[in-house]
């Protein structure tokens, strides 16, 4: 037993103070209060702002988390998985396609039995991508072998989060617990909500982190962690699971009744409303189960016996306390956030049912509804209908349909899309007016572009109406990069704000052919399409002209998570262009840093206070890593440099056409993020070139050439005259940051002169 | 306690503030909750709506207020509000700002203009009208419009404090910004003070605005399978003069050389071009103008442009319209003219 178990004592109800706040600041809070050892995390909407308002307080030093932001979330669940086995306290917070990427690692954190908590903001997994709220990514949940706890409101997901260690590190449980929100209605509305006033109080309650357990932390005390068995072990294994899991059940009671002590808020297994006499009911998980509670007031004052059923714990589920709450209840619509397609009915309506089976005197009428899918809003009108359904029911015996969608219309046939504009391709396409030819001489290619007035002539790839910010430095970098492209283009944009702005279901600013895959894979997934383009036509099942050029594009953010497929796509040496806009950061999700800030740059997850001064580390030399692959051509440009990246551009769709990948990656502004006036988008990128910040060369057959030195063309400016133009580096050009910006300052000189003497040499 | 002039048959006041990304009225919402919840012990929620969270780009925030004992378990948007808060007076072109109005509601409006063109263009026909010139008072304060607005709320909420709110700038403000505490307490204070008030007479059988939830366009029977959009471009149908907020590049033909550097920095490509012969008979492209429809302000044109022929406009009403060069878009049934 641990310690902090025998010691326990009856702590009488703890003095609390009132605030407004989100469920994800509450959260953020709990763990703040706990002062976890580690949180591993990836950012991901709608749960990333547990890791910015933890990011905050570690700037103002309010706790001592050590937050480490991941390459993806299989990383950070990686990450979270090796503190653990070390006997740290370990936090993490997810949604949706995070949780999917990182499902592979939660049956090991429980199977080998580590303790952790992890909050499940609940979003729609893709596809088609929806960033809202359903339960899709929940229910995938339920077989990882973790404890799930459900927080209706911001306070329960306060108290849960403070419950779920003590839970989570209990001698008979040693499992690890999910808290799961709601994306959006649980984690962005802010409600009054208590906390107790000294974090001590809630130390105390979660009590010591346990450590006479089989960690890897006392080298003295050697272990083997994660043998791998044969089936007559892993029986045996998983048997202590399932015991500790449904042991799990009793502790929740314990701890919750301990909790209710302290804060004076009862969390049972049911949370049940007008069930005592109900005749008709809902089950619902989560918020809308609050919104229900309004219709049952409305329907008991018309006489209707009516409640709602929502559970505070799904794993272990409470069969049995919900056999008892639908003892009298004549018929119980079940509506859920997510379907198990083809299942004739949603997960919890199998479970529910199945508790029911073992009451043989239960003649509950069960409906089961998938609803309020990918964050389509659950009104008062809309449980009110349920209920018109479920009375049905009862007056006649039975349930008319026992499996439904509920919500979803069959449009009206005038509206469907319609063709706005002739297809765009082929000749629209060639200007005729760039030329790209191999030297016989030389071997080298020589490029010609006309003046960039001429290219004007040549529709442009992306279509106005994107709903990109004011100022947006994306598509003008696109653009460019485009204009130097003849032909078709085939292009896969990865998750990014490119894609989200150009692609908002029904409309699409895409004139050619766009696929979108998640962020992990798009170089894979376009390599993919570039062989099948190939396989097909050398099979004579497609006529593809000759000139059709694959493109995928992704954000640095992208190159962060997706690195391994885009690495892999190179090695491979696919004829295709990976094309990188770097805007610094996760702007799309809301300013997180990615591994391509620059040192002391202010994110939402490298805040500035008196205990932190932005990002801690250089910024990704993302150029670098691919040149080290040894593709035929890797270039950087910038929209202020028009024909150098049209230049670029035009020799990266020869090597893409004959010879095999190209990797380029242009610098762009972002003035909502880099919080910088949106008229001075090209000024500032002209800086951050002249300051060597964004060197512009290329890396063509191994042979590194600088295409613009602003040392020769007398242009270099210090590091300041780019810094000075936005708000994320405000702090680092003050006298008490200098040490700061000199680090920074040289490591881009460092980087610098390695480049000229790569310029200097063909051996380097 | 009866703190709350209004309320709703589950004991709510609601506000619904409609703005577009940028303007701060995601701030403002949680900032007058605040005043309610925290300052005089109201219960409340707040949250905004959740579509992309880009500038520019149109957003709604939610405010509800009722007494304490009262439980909030609403999540869904406002409907049908007592008081709604324009940030963003281009916003009626494309969203119905005033749905769902309550018939003896107030209508907050950020605007230059008088009550009854407003009346006229927002449709209202009865009720309060409030107007506030907030973007003319930040530019003076060099604060921002958010600030404005939330003073005259704060008069328009008459149960709130308005001196709690003061405090909660200053807190806000005098650690990291300490010049910035004065100019913002005027702003605020200048909304409080210079809101001016209209009330169309209410008849007694008068009906609240009607609501209307947004309808997809397509359904199940309607929808390609997979989400496939088949529609290359049809973005292009979209307005987003919307975006703007106060300026756009103003283009004189006569002092354009054609050299394309505006054309090389428009994130929204709004430049229409042309082919035509130069002096000497050779084929050449020409600058005509700018779209203004997709035109969001950013003004980055400007600065790129070599001569005068672009320069910042403050818009005023009409003016993109009567010198917008529509883009030629090769549209299927054969352009638009």
């Amino acid at each position: 037993m641990a310690m902090a178990e025998k010691e326990l004592k009856v702590i009488n109800r703890a003095e609390q103070l009132t605030t407004f706040e989100s469920g994800n600041e509450m959260a953020a809070m709990a763990a703040a209060q706990i002062n976890y050892h580690i949180m591993g995390y990836f950012p991901i909407t709608p749960s990333t702002e547990v890791a910015q308002y933890l990011d905050q307080m570690k700037a103002r030093g309010e706790h001592n988390i050590k937050l480490i932001p991941a390459d993806g979330e299989h990383g950070s669940a990686g990450i979270c998985y090796g503190a653990a086995a070390t006997g740290a306290r370990v936090f993490n917070a997810t949604s949706a396609n995070g949780f999917m990427y990182m499902l592979e690692q939660l049956p090991v954190q429980a199977g080998t039995r580590f303790p952790m908590v992890m909050n499940l903001v609940t979003r729609a997994v893709s596809g088609p991508l929806d960033i809202r709220g359903d339960h899709s990514d929940l229910y995938y949940a339920l077989n990882t072998g973790w404890v799930i706890l459900t927080a209706r409101t911001p306070q329960a997901v306060y108290d849960m989060n403070i419950m779920a260690l003590k839970i989570a590190e209990h001698a008979k449980v040693r499992l690890p617990v999910m808290v799961a929100y709601d994306g959006f209605f649980t984690s962005h509305q802010k409600r009054k909500v208590y906390y107790f006033k000294e974090r001590e109080v809630v130390q105390q309650f979660v009590g010591e982190c346990p450590t006479d357990y089989n960690f890897a932390r006392d080298p003295k005390v050697p272990v083997t962690i994660g043998a791998h068995m044969n089936g007559e072990d892993l029986m045996n294994n998983h048997f202590q699971q399932s015991e500790a899991m449904y042991a799990s059940g009793d502790v929740f009671k314990e701890v919750a009744a301990e909790y209710a002590k302290i804060s004076g808020r009862e969390y049972p297994f049911l949370d049940l409303y007008g069930m005592e006499d109900a005749e008709v009911a809902l089950f619902l998980l989560n918020s809308a189960a609050e919104t229900a509670k309004d219709v049952v007031d409305q329907l008991r004052e018309k006489g209707i016996k009516a409640g709602v059923i929502s559970p505070n714990i799904i794993r272990p589920f409470p069969a049995k306390e919900i056999r008892e709450a639908l003892k009298n209840v004549k018929a119980l619509l079940i509506g859920e956030r997510a379907d198990s397609y083809g299942g004739n009915g949603p997960n919890l309506t199998h479970e529910v049912k199945s508790a029911l089976q073992d009451d043989k005197n239960n003649k509950t009428i069960v409906l089961s509804r998938v609803f309020g899918l990918g964050g389509k809003d659950f009104y008062a009108d809309d449980a009110e209908l349920f209920f018109k359904d479920a009375i049905e029911s009862i007056e006649i015996g039975y349930a008319k349909i026992p499996f439904d969608y509920f919500g979803h219309i069959p449009g009206n046939e005038e509206k469907i899309l319609k063709p706005v504009i002739t297809p765009q391709h082929g000749d629209i396409y060639k200007s005729g007016l760039i030329h790209v030819e191999k030297d016989p001489e030389t071997n080298n290619l020589k490029v010609k572009i006309p003046p960039i007035r001429s290219l004007t002539s040549k529709p442009k790839r992306i279509a106005s109406g994107h709903g990109a910010c004011p100022g947006c430095g994306i598509f003008t970098g696109l653009e460019l990069f485009f204009k130097g492209i003849e032909g078709d283009v085939v292009v896969l944009y990865q998750t990014g704000c490119a894609y989200v702005t150009t692609t908002a279901y029904p409309y699409t600013s895409h004139k050619q052919t766009m696929i979108h895959n998640l962020f992990q894979n798009g170089a894979a997934t376009l390599s993919g399409t570039v062989e099948a383009f190939l396989e097909l036509k050398e099979r004579g099942e497609i006529e593809v002209s000759d000139d059709a050029t694959f493109v995928m594009v992704t954000g640095d953010g992208g190159m962060d998570i997706g690195m391994g497929s885009a690495i892999g796509t190179a090695l491979r040496n696919h004829k295709l262009i990976m094309l990188e806009y770097d805007n610094e950061g996760y702007m799309n999700t809301g300013s997180q840093m990615s591994y391509s800030t620059p040192k002391g740059h202010m994110t939402s997850t490298s805040n500035v206070g008196k205990s932190q001064k932005g990002k801690s580390f250089h910024h990704k030399d993302t150029a670098q890593i691919m040149a080290a692959t040894n593709i035929p051509y890797v270039f950087t440009g910038a929209e202020a440099f028009p024909q150098d990246l049209i230049k670029k551009a035009a020799k990266a769709q020869w090597y893409a056409q004959n010879v095999g990948t190209v990797y380029g990656k242009i610098l762009i502004t972002c003035p909502l993020n880099w919080k910088s006036e949106d008229r001075y988008g090209e000024k500032i990128l002209e800086a951050a070139v002249n300051a060597c910040f964004f060197p512009l060369y290329e890396v063509e057959d191994g042979i590194t050439t600088i295409t613009y030195n602003p040392d020769e063309k007398k242009k270099r400016v210090p590091l300041s005259e780019w810094l000075k133009y936005m708000g994320k580096t405000k702090h680092l050009l003050k006298e008490e940051n200098s040490e700061l910006l000199n680090e920074l300052e040289e490591e881009i000189e460092n980087r610098w002169q390695r480049l000229l003497a790569k310029n200097n040499s063909p051996f380097l | 306690m009866a703190i709350l002039p209004k309320k709703n048959e589950l004991g709510f006041f609601e506000i619904r503030l409609e703005s577009i990304g940028g303007l701060g009225a995601n701030l403002a919402g949680k900032m007058l909750a605040e005043a309610g919840v925290l300052g005089l012990g109201l219960n409340g929620s707040n949250f905004s709506s959740y579509g992309s969270e880009k500038k520019g780009s149109p957003v709604k925030s939610f405010i509800r207020f009722c007494d304490p004992a009262v439980e909030i378990r609403a999540h869904s948007p406002i409907e049908q509000p007592h008081v709604v808060g324009v940030f963003h007076e281009a916003l009626y072109k494309t969203i119905d700002v005033v749905s769902g109005l309550a018939p003896d509601g107030i209508l907050l409006v950020n605007s230059t203009r008088n009550f009854d063109e407003i009346k006229r263009d927002l449709k209202l026909e009865y009720g309060t009208l409030a107007i506030i010139d907030a973007l003319q008072i930040a530019v003076e304060e060099k604060t921002k419009v958010n600030t404005a607005m939330l003073g005259a709320l704060f008069r328009i909420c008459e149960f709130l404090d308005p001196e709690s709110m003061k405090n909660v700038i200053r807190k806000t403000f005098e650690k990291k910004y300490p010049h910035l505490v004065e100019p913002n307490i005027r702003t605020f204070e200048r909304g409080y003070n210079e809101v001016q008030f209209k009330t169309y007479e209410t008849p007694v059988d008068a009906q609240g605005k009607s609501f209307s939830r947004p309808m997809p366009i397509l359904g199940y029977e309607t929808q390609e399978i997979g989400g496939v959009i088949t529609a290359q471009a049809n973005s292009v149908l979209k307005d987003l003069s919307g975006s703007r907020q106060g300026f756009l590049p103003k283009f004189e033909i006569e002092q354009c050389i054609n050299c394309a550097a505006c054309d090389t920095v428009c994130p929204d490509l709004c430049f229409v071009w042309e082919e035509g012969e130069d002096k000497r008979g050779r084929k050449q492209m020409f600058l005509k103008g700018i779209d203004y429809q997709y035109c969001k302000g950013c003004l980055k044109c400007v600065e790129a442009c070599p001569t005068t022929a672009l320069s910042d406009l403050r818009e005023t009403i009409g003016y993109a319209e009567s010198h917008r060069v529509k883009h030629n878009f090769p549209y299927v049934a054969g352009g638009v003219s």
